[in-house]
């Protein structure tokens, strides 16, 4: 049968590279990073920290201001659990969905505990004579990153 | 002898109107024309900006969102991926980083937005692929198609 323009689908046939192959090219490049890592090859470091049912990017010697309370003194150093990505100039680590403990160490301190600026919260209905104002000040927490450190722990 | 009502010459008069004005204008200085100076009108015009900012606090977040998702678009284009297939091959490999994060890396990390849209790229080829299946039909099915040996 001659070939007609429904013979092959429109879009470009995508083939995968070979599996033993890319597993090989895999392992190389793992091998790399890892002793990137352990040689110490990097230089400043930055990370995707889920905190505070938040998504913030931080490095260290950072400050983050927290809408909310913080059960810890000030002072108090902290380590940062779920990471999502760590990332340097020459590699980055994706966590699917998060990365190992045993991979990398956010700490950070806490710094301050303070209230928002009084935020005015008004409700008006117009020939009603309903209006309510109302002041809000939400307490804060300023967290201070104080380093992010990774391990050649990659497999 | 105790006098158990106040006499008429004691009136209480407001003192501290000027106070109570000053209240509500200091919010209103940075208004055009006479509602920066004048209580009556900057009254309304105070109500109004409290309103409005009350309102406008719960629609940031959607103007915000809406922001981040051209940015990650225009970021995906570069890479020769549209938002959509972008995202979704994002959760499908398991990446749950959300639009805000995505962004910020686009504009301040680009080998690391390059790398996640390799992987976009990575993981939509292998789904094609696994949609596609090996060519075969199932078995036990008569049908019409001309097979070629």
């Amino acid at each position: 049968v001659a070939k007609t323009s429904l013979t092959s689908p429109p879009w470009p046939e995508a083939k995968l590279p070979d599996p033993v192959e890319e597993a090989k090219y895999h392992a190389e490049v793992v091998q790399k990073v890892n002793k990137m890592i352990a040689t110490g090859q990097y230089g400043r470091l930055f990370a995707v920290v889920h905190f505070a049912s938040k998504q913030w990017k931080i490095t260290s010697e950072d400050l983050i201001m927290m809408d909310n309370v913080l059960e810890a003194e000030c002072g108090d150093r902290i380590r940062m659990e779920k990471v999502l990505l760590v990332g340097a100039d020459d590699f980055t680590l994706i966590g699917r969905p998060l990365l190992g403990k045993n991979l990398v160490r956010v700490e950070a301190t806490v710094i301050e505990k303070t209230e928002s600026w009084p935020k005015i919260n008004m409700r008006f209905r117009k020939k009603h004579n309903y209006q309510r104002k109302k002041i809000i000040t939400n307490p804060q927490t300023v967290l201070r990153i104080n380093t992010i450190e990774i391990f050649p722990c990659l497999s | 002898m105790v006098l158990l009502s106040a006499p008429r010459w004691l009136r209480s008069r407001l003192t501290d109107r000027f106070w109570r004005v000053q209240e509500v204008l200091k919010y209103a200085r940075h208004f055009r024309g006479r509602k920066n100076r004048c209580y009556k009108l900057a009254v309304r015009s105070v109500r109004r900006a409290f309103v409005k900012s009350t309102k406008a606090r719960r629609e940031k977040k959607r103007f915000l969102r809406a922001l981040w998702v051209t940015r990650i678009e225009a970021a995906s284009l570069e890479h020769g991926l549209k938002y959509s297939a972008f995202i979704n091959n994002l959760l499908k490999s398991q990446v749950e980083l959300n639009r805000k994060m995505i962004a910020d890396l686009a504009i301040y990390e680009p080998k690391t937005f390059k790398s996640l849209a390799a992987l976009a790229q990575r993981r939509r080829e292998e789904g094609f692929l696994a949609a596609l299946g090996d060519g075969k039909e199932p078995e036990g099915i008569f049908s019409r198609i001309v097979h070629h040996y």
